[in-house]
Order: structure tokens, then C-alpha cells, then sequence
């Protein structure tokens, strides 16, 4: 059996080092935590750090392409070559056309660990996942530092770090992986640091269950996967890669919707789309860095990654983009709209994180890879800063985070109003900010590959955010500060449902001061707001061309060119702003602010208030019959059904017992008696039954 | 009057009897053993006459083996005896029913 | 001589335990150094040569035969470690006694993994029940009931094993099969051709009683709640497996045409306690059932791997036998110092053990996590190889419903995990004092292999292919 590997094989210790030098802070700081107490969090955030900086030297590696059509094939003896005894030889062109499809891929290739024949598992950086690992470390770095001021005092502050530290590990596994299953066990772990991140406050029930449904949905995500994986290695015998994306042409059409249908299974719980995005608006339990570093701008992403990743897989299947691109509008849109009727400060950029990454499978899934990929990108500077920036807002106002509830803080906090200022007009696509360039180019990108309906849903979705985004800013940092006015005279019935849970580690209510570590981080995540879409004009798509080679083309100018559309989008999400402007900035709307909000808190719309009722059609379809069965099996079934026909069999044999244990009576007489009875009744047998 | 072989299986007839008329009928467990032995000796008494009757040892040597299963038993039996009398305080037998099922 | 040495070691060393009085607690200590003795040979002689005994003559051939084959050599390994684990985290009043049984219970079963003549396997078989049975007697609920129910069955299931083995003997003649390299010609072609289905029913009974397979699953919940933790470690991981372990070196290699006659029906009632185990698994409160019920569900599983007649399917179900044996083991290890300290295993009383007793909590979050078929340990990579290689062999559906268990089964670790450890701390819970070095050490074990084997599981994997040559499962 070949076994092709992307990339060129060798010994890269950095890239080892950038990958496992998370495991190892993460398992360090959970053990000896409690001992390093306020050391862990510089510790994690330098750790992160390393890995980041472990990347940079391989960058001339990872995307040098051209005379590197490489090909690396093993042979391996059939099952005898469990361990990883196989032969190794280069060539430079491999099987032909199939070659041509893979090659051009190239990157670096470290080889790990072989389980079984075609399940063997290596690291691979290309152009790819050098992006997504620098911006993983890059990122997670500066949240860590943001960290080390936001979580200052908490109990289990070193704690805090070896989680993020894990995630880090987990999401790198994710990334560099060169196979299905090895971006599986990366898949599952990022679960699970989620899972414990969502869940840092372990002792209120509402963290509780928002991770177990966090991590529940994830593992539907994950048995999509494998179900791929079953799929790709009865089809062509490995899971790797090389070997599926160079057997593309083998496999059938069907077969190829049922691959790439599982697969997105997975991205779907993972990034949030419908109908599996229940669990994270809840997931905003997580302290407020968690939000911005998994459920913003990484992790969420995995799906992005995975398209782009197996693009050789859906540039071969029409049925599969028209599905990702589809599902992708619908997540957008519906994003959007949940957002609008949202008053927690998180749960809001949380609805609009979903929106986006709706923008970006749009992206990836019908073909235009490299705009999704920059609108990643962008999104995890600017969503991130929203986060961060968020988090300043929520920390200063001891742990408030209903918006309805602050109100004027522009004067108070000038630092956070500029910055959520240009977060806002960054995620709304204002140019030349960095969300205008890529947004543009995934909202263009489906009209020029054909998909007008979800051009259009592209379009309205810009407008709806950046009525919602600009109604957060308004509602926020306009106007009068509301804090001290009673709640219920907003409309707020139930204050400790609507988002002012209090994070208990912080006890004390008071306002903090802003720590000059939360400050910085964010300050360098506003350069790459303000500049990282200007990279499309930079070379981004030739950056790109390799890597998605084969993809479907545009089919040039169609009725509408790419300047009139990017004045159509502008304008509608002008028009967007002005309506929040309208409702609640102008002077006229600050007059009334206060009854406004509770007209719209008393009167929102049930679907949106019930979040279209996900939840209780999950609840009502898996869950409940679920648990019923559980209680049939438990309850029912096997003490009376199963065990009943036992229980009958060992009564008869206990009556029987009884009945021979009549005959003991104890009596040494008796049992002589008895014998002696016996031998007479032998002795009659035999002396007058000879005479019969 | 000769004596044969039937003379002596009438004696072991006889001895069995009273063993077995024993064993039922008194309640004294020392008794009960001395009517086992009883039975023993009236079988070696049936071996031996047998042996001698068909001319083969067989008989004389199961005899001998009967006789050493007697003194064992006697002895367990004896030791036994003495436990239940030190744990009852009474030695009649329709009063102890220690193994009733 | 190894083989040997494993089985009779650890039966007189206990055997010379009852010499000691009864409440000291060095019986525990020598308890530990032989099973660790016992590990230690096996592990460094992977290839040590067969012991052969004769036996019997008529009506058939038999010998103390015992040597490894490759998965019992696996599950040996595990035996011996699960042994060592269990004996360090002894918490059980009368350690002496309770030595001795655990002990006993290690010979007798590594006499099952090892023996390679069925006349020895079933006797051994038999065996391994004495000392469960007197361990649940002797510290388990006071009624004894779950003791009986765990007797009865698992006699009923051993009488057919000798029925069958004796039936087997007498017409093929010999019994010294196990591992051979070659299946013995029938004495009685005639007689074979009518009776081996029946022979195999004979053993398939008795291995689906003790694996358990729905329907005749009801003794072990009751088993392994009732069970002291350490004890339970033991059965769950070990013993569980001798089942699963009899199909593969008894029936694929013996009995190759009438298990693929079977076939559907065995993976139907795999599947069916597959999903039975993991939904009843989702309800039960009592945390110790939870594990036994996803027992059950896990090894549905396992029967699902062998039944798919396919060669990665079967290395599947090797590793997926050791990676469940160290993760059930865990289990109930952490189980028990959680019931030792709180005096209840009722998810209802339990809750926010976390917030006193972090390392606790976090022993119990990685057995569960190993539990519940987390990527990167090694019951993933267990699962992935079964259902990879069933999925490969045509087995679509069985592939496709297995999943839905392990969603179910995230669900179900996480609610005993959270119901134990997280949550407001419930009022009435005294606090305790947290995982001590020893109990953590017990753990640390186990914990390392299944971490090992989660990233390498080729090993124990390949362990398996050095039987399937001779367990004539072709390669494909």
C-alpha cells in the first residue's frame, strides 16, 4: 500500500516544540498550580509565547512551493508493519494526474506515531495551518496576558492558565495534524477544554450545564467525523490526508456527499451552525478571555479550517458547497437576528460570532476559500477585541453585563468606547477597516461563483449587523449611565436570569481599575483590526492559489461588478446604522431611553426571545425520549422482564429446597429408622420378587 | 451337633438384629455406638464364615479392614458424643437435632 | 514456566497469608509485591515457552497446558496491573481476607487468559467465581442477594462450559486447543458434524452470561454496585473481558463456520446492549451503576468487533478489552474513595465534592473522560479500530447505531462527573480530606497506560495479530 503524506517528510524539532510546549505548561500548571499560585499566569502566557515565536523559523519552509512537488510514499509490508517499520522512498511524480492534485501542497511533514496500516499519524504545516497556528498562539498569547489582569484574585488562577494553555495544545493538534483522525483527537480536545472553560465556575449550576451541553453537541460533532473517517478508509484504506485527497477521483459522487455531508456535521457543532449553535450563546458562562479566545476567534473557526482544508474534497462535489454555502446563510442570518433581541453584553457578541463564522462556511463552502480564510482571520483580531473590550466594560462595572444597565459610559471609560468603537465599525465592514475587505470578499464570492440567494442573504445580514453592533454601542456608552435606577422599571423581571450572574470568584462588587495588561493586549489587537484586511490586497489569494488549487472559479462579472456590489453592501449597512441611530442615539431617542427599553424588553418577539425554540425542540426530540427510554430500560425492563423470568426459576428451585429440607428433622433415630426401612424394602425386593 | 456355616450366619443374623434393634430404640448415644460396633462384628462374623466357606482369604483380610474403620469410628464417634454433651448438657439423642434442615 | 508461575504464585503466596493474623495489615503489602512480581515476569518475557503437564488419557487427552497467546498475554498484563492498583487502593475492613480472596481471584483468572487446554480453561472458569462470590458474601450488602444472583448465573453459565468442553473432548478427542497451530481432526466426523453447533452454544452461552450480553445482563449492575470498589476494579475490568476473550481464541479459531452462522443475531444483541446499556446508563442514580451500566454498553460493543470477522476490527476489540479494563478500573477506584468518604453513591446526595477536594475531582474527570471515548486515550482509539474495521467489513448499520452511544455516553460520565464534583456543595456532606498520596498512586498506573495506549495503541494492537494468524481470522 502507497501512503501519501503532504509535504515534505524530516525531522522539525521546532515544529514539536511549538505543538507539545503547550501540553507541557498545561499538565505543569495543573499539577503544581496551587504551589506557583499568581507565577502562573506570566508562566502560561510565556509558554504560549514560545510557541509562537517556535513558529516564525519555519515559515520559509512551510510555504516554499514550486520545486517541491514532493510526494512521500511508504511501503508498508501489510499488517505486519504495525510499528513503524515501514520503507521509506521519495519520488517526484508519484501517480500521475493524482499527483499534480496533491502536490501542490507542500509544506513540512514530521512523522509521529503508526497504529495500524493506514492509520498513521504525523504533523503537517502549510500555508494553511501556519495560519491558523500563528494565529492560534499569536492571539491565545496576547488573551493570556489580558488574562493575567482579568483573573487576578481568582482562587484558581493558575488553573485558569493550564485550561487555556490545554486549549492551546488541543487546537494545535487541530491544526497541524496530518490525517482525519489525528484532527479528530484535536477536535475532541478543543471539546474538552472548552468544556472545562464554559464550566470554570464549577459551582454555579448554570456553568455546569452550559458545558455538559457544550460538550454533548461537540460529540454529535464529533461522530460526524468519524463516520467520515469510516467512509474514507473503507474507500480508499487510510485516513490521512494525502492518501483520501489524492483517491478523489475514485470516489463516486454520492460517496463524496456522504464524506463531505459527515465531515460537516462536525463543523457545524463546532462552529455553530444551525441547527447545532444552541450551545454557544450559553458557553458565555466561560470567563469573558475564554470567550474571546475559544468562542470567538479559534476554536468556533475549526470549521472554517476543516473546509478549507479538504477543499480538494468539496471543489469535486457541487451538491456539498450548494449545502455548507446554504447552511452557512442560514446560521448568518439567523445569527443576526437572535442578536437583535439579546441584552447581554456577551450573549450579543456571541449571536454575531456565529453570524460571522455563518459568513465564513458561506465562504468556504461554496468555493471561495481564501475569503473565508481572511475573514477568519479578520474576525479573530476584531471579535477578539470585542471580547477583551467587553470584558474591560464588564470588569470596571463589577461583573454588569446587561447592557440595559450601564448606559453613558463614553465619559467614563474612554479607552473602551474607542476601541469597541472601531470593533463595531470593523465587524459592520466600514472601510478600510480590516472586516470590510474580507466580508466583501465572501459576500461577492458567492454571487460570483452563482449563488445569488445567498448574495442576497450576504446583503441583508451586513445591514442587520450593523443595526445590532451599533445598537450595542449606543445602548452602551450613550446616553445616561442607568446602573443605579431599579431594574424592573426596564422591563427586567427576573435580574438574575437576564445576564447579571455575578462571576463569584470576583465577591467583591466594586468596580476594578483597568490594569495596564488589559489595556495592551487589546491595543495590539487594533492594529491587526485596522490593517489585516488590507492583506487581500497584499497577495493574500496568490499567498492561497496553491493551497486551493482546483477550486471552483468565479464565473467573472455577472450583472452586478465588484465595485457596485461592495457600494450595495456599504449602503445597506449604512442605512442599518442609521435606524440604531435613530432608535437609540439621537438626541430625541436619549430623551426617552429608558422607556424605550422597556417597550422592547416587554414586547420582543416570542421566537426571538425563545431563540426560534432550538432548545426545546432538542429537548423534546434527543433528550426526553432518551431519558424516558433510559428509565423504561432501568426501571422496567430489567428488574421485572429480564430478571423476572430468573426469579421464577429460583423460586421453584427454593420450594423445592423446602419441601426435601422436611426430611431433616435432625433426629439420629429417625434417619436410622429410615435406613433400616430402606434396606427391609431391599431385602423384600429381592427375596419375594425372585419368587415371583 | 456339627457346626457349619449356617449356624454362624444365624448368630450374625441374631447380632445384627439386636444392632439395629439398639441403634432405633435406645437414645443413649454410647449405646448407639456399642450397637454399631455390634453390626461391625456381626458382619465380620458373615466375612469371615464366608471366607472360610469358599476357601478364600478375601474375607479375612476385609474383616481386618472392618475392624480398623470400627476403632475409628468409635473414636469419632466418642469424641463427638463428648462435644454435644459439653455443649447440651445431655446425652439423649431425640433432645439434640443440631443438624435439622 | 511464566505462564506458571502467574497462576500458582499468587494462589500459595495467598494460601500462606492465612498464617498471619487476620488484622495486620503487612497480607495487603505481600499481596501487592507478588501481583507486582507477577506483572513484572509477564512483562519481561513476552515470548516465555508453554508449560505442558499431562493429565488425562481417556476419554481424551488433556494437559496442564498454559502459555500465552496473544490476547491473553494482554489481558494478563492487564490482570497483574489491575491487581497491584486494586491491593494499593484497599480500603475494605479485614485486609487480610481480602487479600487472600484478590489473590485467589488473580490465579484463578489469569489461569482463564493463560490456559491453553479447555478442560483447563473451563476448570479455571469455574474457579474464578469462588472468590467473587465469597468477597460479595463476606463485604457486600448484607443479604448477600446480589452474591447468589451473581453465582447462579455464572454457574449456570460454567456447567455448559464443561458440558461443552467434555462433549468437545470426546469427539475430537483432545482438549489441548487453545492457541494451537493446528485444529485437531474429529475422532467422530459424524458426531462432529451434529454436535458442534451444540458445543458452540455451549461455550457461546457461557461467555455472553459472563461478558454480559442483553438479555443476560440483570446480575452485574447488582454485582458491581454491591461489590466492594476494589473488588469490582477487579471483576469489571478483568473478569468482564474472559468472555469476549473466549470468542476470540475459543470460537473464531475452533468454531470459524458456525460463528459466522451466528453472526447477525450476536451482533444484534451487541447492538442492543450497546444502546440498552448507555440509556439505562442516562437515568440510574446510584454512580456505581452508571459505570456498570456503560459496562454493559462498551462491551455490546466488543461483541459488535469480533462478530465483523475483520482484522482491524479485531485488533479493535484487543485494545478497546485493555483500554475499557484500566478505564473501568479507574472507575470504580475513584468510585470508591468517593463512597468510602461521603457514604453514598447517590447522585442526588453527591454534588460539589470539587470545590474541597480538587485532585479527587480530577482523578474522576480523566477516568471519565477515558470513559466516555475521549480522543487522545485510549478508549478512542479502541472504538475508532472496532468501528473502522466492522464499518470496513460491510457492517454499515451496526457502524452507523454504535455512534449514537458514544454522544449518550458523553452525556452520561458528565452527569455522574458533574452530579458528584461540581455544583453547590451539597449542605449535609461532611468535608473530607482530599485524594492522599497512596489512593493517587494506585491511580497514577493506570491512568499513564491509558494515556500511553490513547496515542500507541499499536502494541496491544499487533498483540492481536500474533494470535490471528493462528486464529485463522484472514487478513484482508
Amino acid at each position: 500500500m502507497e501512503h501519501v503524506v503532504l509535504g515534505i517528510d524530516g525531522g522539525y524539532p521546532l515544529l514539536v516544540l511549538a505543538w507539545l510546549a503547550p501540553l507541557a505548561g498545561a499538565i505543569a500548571l495543573w499539577a503544581f498550580g496551587p504551589r506557583v499560585r499568581s507565577l502562573g499566569g506570566p508562566i502560561g502566557a510565556a509558554i504560549c509565547g514560545v510557541a509562537f515565536l517556535a513558529l516564525l523559523p519555519l515559515w520559509n519552509a512551510a510555504t516554499a512551493i514550486g520545486s517541491h512537488a514532493y510526494l512521500f510514499s511508504t511501503h508498508s509490508n501489510g499488517i505486519g508493519a504495525a510499528g513503524a517499520s515501514a520503507v521509506a522512498s521519495y519520488s517526484t511524480n508519484a501517480s500521475g494526474a493524482n499527483a499534480a492534485a496533491v502536490s501542490t501542497l507542500a509544506g513540512i511533514h514530521q512523522s509521529l506515531v503508526s497504529w495500524a496500516p493506514g492509520f498513521t499519524f504525523g504533523l503537517l504545516l502549510d500555508r494553511l495551518s501556519l495560519v491558523w497556528a500563528l494565529v492560534i498562539t499569536g492571539i491565545g498569547f496576547l488573551i493570556q496576558v489580558y488574562s493575567i489582569g482579568y483573573m487576578t484574585g481568582d482562587r484558581a488562577f493558575a488553573r485558569f492558565f493550564a485550561y487555556l494553555n490545554f486549549f492551546v495544545f488541543a487546537m494545535m493538534t487541530l491544526v497541524l495534524s496530518d490525517n482525519f483522525v489525528g484532527l479528530l483527537v484535536g477536535w475532541g480536545l478543543v471539546g474538552l477544554a472548552s468544556y472545562f472553560l464554559i464550566g470554570f465556575y464549577f459551582d454555579r449550576p448554570s456553568a455546569v450545564k452550559a458545558s455538559r451541553k457544550a460538550f454533548v453537541i461537540n460529540v454529535v460533532g464529533d461522530i460526524g467525523i468519524l463516520f467520515a473517517i469510516f467512509l474514507m478508509f473503507a474507500a480508499v484504506g487510510s485516513a490521512g490526508y494525502g492518501d483520501v485527497f489524492a483517491n478523489v477521483a475514485k470516489l463516486s459522487p454520492g460517496m463524496l456527499f456522504a464524506i463531505c455531508g459527515c465531515l460537516f456535521i462536525g463543523c457545524a457543532a463546532k462552529s455553530a451552525q444551525v441547527p447545532l449553535h444552541t450551545w454557544l450563546p450559553d458557553a458565555m458562562e466561560g470567563p469573558t478571555p475564554v470567550s474571546a479566545l475559544i468562542h470567538a476567534a479559534t476554536m468556533v473557526t475549526a470549521g472554517v479550517y476543516l473546509i478549507a482544508r479538504c477543499a480538494p474534497l468539496w471543489n469535486a462535489s457541487e451538491e456539498s458547497r450548494m449545502l455548507v454555502g446554504t447552511i452557512g446563510g442560514i446560521t448568518a442570518l439567523a445569527g443576526a437576528l437572535l442578536g437583535l433581541a439579546q441584552w447581554d453584553i456577551k450573549r450579543i457578541l456571541a449571536y454575531s460570532t456565529m453570524s460571522q463564522i455563518g459568513y465564513m462556511i458561506m465562504g468556504v463552502g461554496v468555493g471561495a476559500y481564501d475569503a473565508g480564510v481572511l475573514h477568519f482571520l479578520t474576525h479573530a483580531f476584531f471579535k477578539a477585541q470585542l471580547f477583551l473590550t467587553a470584558g474591560i466594560v464588564i470588569h470596571a462595572l463589577a461583573d454588569q453585563q446587561d447592557i440595559r444597565l450601564m448606559g453613558g459610559l463614553r465619559t467614563r471609560q474612554p479607552f473602551a468606547f474607542w476601541s469597541m468603537t472601531l470593533g463595531v465599525l470593523a465587524i459592520c465592514g466600514i472601510a478600510p477597516l480590516s472586516g470590510f475587505w474580507s466580508k466583501d470578499a465572501v459576500i461577492y464570492g458567492t454571487l460570483e461563483r452563482g449563488y445569488p440567494a445567498l448574495y442576497a442573504i450576504g446583503v441583508l445580514t451586513a445591514g442587520i449587523t450593523a443595526f445590532y453592533m451599533f445598537r450595542l454601542l449606543f445602548v452602551t456608552f450613550f446616553g445616561t449611565y442607568r446602573g443605579a435606577i431599579d431594574p424592573s422599571s426596564l422591563g427586567i423581571r427576573h435580574p438574575e436570569l437576564s445576564g447579571q450572574a455575578v462571576e463569584p470568584a470576583h465577591d467583591h462588587h466594586e468596580a476594578h481599575p483597568t490594569s495596564i495588561l488589559m489595556i495592551a493586549p487589546v491595543a495590539v489587537l487594533m492594529i491587526g483590526t485596522i490593517g489585516a484586511g488590507l492583506l487581500w490586497i497584499a497577495g493574500w489569494r496568490d499567498f492561497f492559489a496553491p493551497a486551493f488549487a482546483g477550486a471552483p472559479e468565479g464565473h467573472g462579472a455577472v450583472f452586478l461588478p465588484e465595485l457596485g456590489s461592495t457600494i450595495l453592501v456599504t449602503a445597506v449597512v449604512l442605512v442599518g446604522i442609521a435606524i440604531a441611530y435613530v432608535r437609540y442615539a439621537a438626541p430625541a431617542a436619549l430623551r426617552e431611553a429608558i422607556e424605550r427599553l422597556r417597550v422592547e424588553t416587554v414586547r420582543m418577539p416570542a421566537p426571538l426571545a425563545h431563540a426560534f425554540y432550538f432548545d426545546v425542540a432538542i429537548d423534546a426530540l434527543f433528550v426526553k425520549p432518551a431519558q424516558a427510554l433510559g428509565r423504561l430500560a432501568g426501571t422496567v425492563l430489567d428488574p421485572l422482564v429480564l430478571d423476572g423470568a430468573v426469579r421464577e426459576t429460583s423460586i421453584v428451585t427454593a420450594w423445592l429446597g423446602h419441601l426435601a429440607r422436611s426430611f431433616q428433622t435432625g433426629l439420629v433415630r429417625a434417619y436410622a429408622l429410615t435406613l433400616v426401612v430402606g434396606a427391609a424394602c431391599f431385602v423384600a425386593y429381592y427375596a419375594f420378587g425372585a419368587v415371583r | 451337633m456339627l457346626v457349619g456355616p449356617e449356624q454362624y450366619i444365624a448368630l450374625s443374623a441374631v447380632m445384627f438384629s439386636l444392632g439395629v434393634a439398639g441403634v432405633i430404640l435406645r437414645r443413649n448415644p454410647l449405646i448407639m455406638l456399642m450397637s454399631i460396633e455390634l453390626m461391625f462384628n456381626a458382619a465380620n462374623l458373615a466375612l469371615v464364615t464366608f471366607a472360610r466357606a469358599w476357601a478364600n482369604n478375601v474375607g479375612h483380610i476385609f474383616a481386618f479392614l472392618v475392624i480398623t474403620v470400627a476403632a475409628a469410628e468409635a473414636a469419632i464417634g466418642l469424641a463427638i458424643v463428648v462435644v454435644v454433651f459439653r455443649k447440651t448438657a445431655t446425652v439423649d439423642v431425640d433432645e439434640i437435632a443440631l443438624l435439622k434442615g | 514456566m511464566i505462564a506458571a508461575f502467574c497462576i500458582l504464585a499468587p494462589i500459595v503466596v495467598g494460601i500462606l497469608l492465612f498464617a498471619l493474623p487476620r488484622t495486620s495489615s503487612v497480607p495487603r503489602w505481600v499481596g501487592v509485591g507478588i501481583a507486582l512480581a507477577t506483572l513484572v515476569a509477564l512483562a519481561a518475557n513476552p515470548n516465555a515457552s508453554d508449560a505442558t503437564l499431562r493429565w488425562l488419557q481417556r476419554p481424551f487427552t488433556a494437559s496442564f497446558h498454559v502459555g500465552f497467546t496473544g490476547p491473553g498475554y494482554a489481558i494478563a498484563l492487564l490482570l497483574a496491573l489491575v491487581t497491584v492498583c486494586a491491593l494499593v487502593a484497599l480500603n475494605a475492613p479485614r485486609s487480610r481476607d481480602f487479600t487472600i480472596n484478590v489473590l485467589f481471584l488473580e490465579g484463578a483468572m489469569m489461569g482463564v487468559f493463560l490456559a491453553k487446554d479447555l478442560l483447563l480453561f473451563a476448570l479455571f472458569w469455574d474457579l474464578m467465581l469462588v472468590p467473587v462470590f465469597l468477597t460479595l458474601v463476606g463485604w457486600g450488602a448484607p443479604h448477600g442477594r446480589s452474591a447468589w444472583k451473581y453465582l447462579i448465573y455464572n454457574f449456570s453459565g460454567g456447567l455448559l462450559l464443561l458440558l461443552a468442553t467434555a462433549a468437545y473432548g470426546a469427539i475430537y478427542g483432545t482438549t489441548d486447543v487453545i492457541g494451537a497451530a493446528t485444529l485437531p481432526i474429529p475422532a467422530f466426523p459424524g458426531a462432529a458434524a451434529t454436535a458442534t453447533p451444540w458445543i458452540l452454544a455451549g461455550f457461546a452461552i457461557a461467555f455472553l452470561v459472563k461478558t454480559p450480553v442483553f438479555p443476560l445482563h440483570t446480575w452485574m449492575p447488582e454485582t458491581y454496585a454491591d461489590a466492594p470498589s476494589q473488588l469490582a476494579a477487579v471483576i469489571s475490568s478483568v473478569q468482564s473481558k474472559a468472555g469476549i476473550y473466549g470468542f476470540l481464541v475459543i470460537g473464531l479459531p475452533l468454531f470459524a463456520p458456525q460463528m459466522h452462522g451466528v453472526a447477525v443475531p450476536m451482533i444484534v444483541l451487541g447492538l442492543i446492549g450497546l444502546v440498552y446499556g448507555a440509556l439505562a446508563a442516562l437515568v440510574e442514580r446510584d454512580v456505581k451503576k452508571i459505570v456498570a451500566y456503560s459496562s454493559l454498553s462498551h462491551l455490546g460493543l466488543m461483541l459488535v468487533g469480533i462478530f465483523s470477522f475483520d482484522e482491524l476490527a479485531t485488533r479493535g476489540v484487543v485494545v478497546y478489552m485493555v483500554a475499557h479494563g484500566l478505564f473501568s478500573a479507574a472507575l470504580f477506584l475513584v468510585l470508591g474513595y468517593i463512597e468510602a468518604r461521603e457514604e453514598t453513591r447517590d447522585l442526588a446526595r453527591l454534588g460539589g465534592i470539587a470545590a474541597i477536594n480538587p485532585r479527587l475531582a480530577g482523578a474522576l474527570i480523566i477516568a471519565a473522560l477515558a470513559a466516555l471515548g475521549l480522543p487522545g486515550l485510549a478508549g478512542f482509539a479502541g472504538e475508532l479500530l472496532i468501528l473502522t474495521g466492522s464499518y470496513r467489513a460491510g457492517l454499515f448499520w451496526p457502524a452507523a447505531i454504535a455512534l449514537v452511544p458514544i454522544v449518550i455516553a458523553a452525556a452520561y460520565m458528565l452527569r455522574a462527573f458533574q452530579g458528584t464534583m461540581q455544583g453547590p456543595r451539597v449542605a449535609d456532606l461532611p468535608e473530607r480530606r482530599d485524594l492522599t498520596w497512596l489512593e493517587g498512586l494506585a491511580l497514577a498506573p493506570l491512568v499513564a497506560a491509558l494515556a500511553y495506549l490513547g496515542v500507541n495503541p499499536a502494541p496491544i494492537a499487533s498483540l492481536a495479530l500474533g494470535a490471528m494468524h493462528t486464529l485463522g481470522v484472514a487478513a484482508r
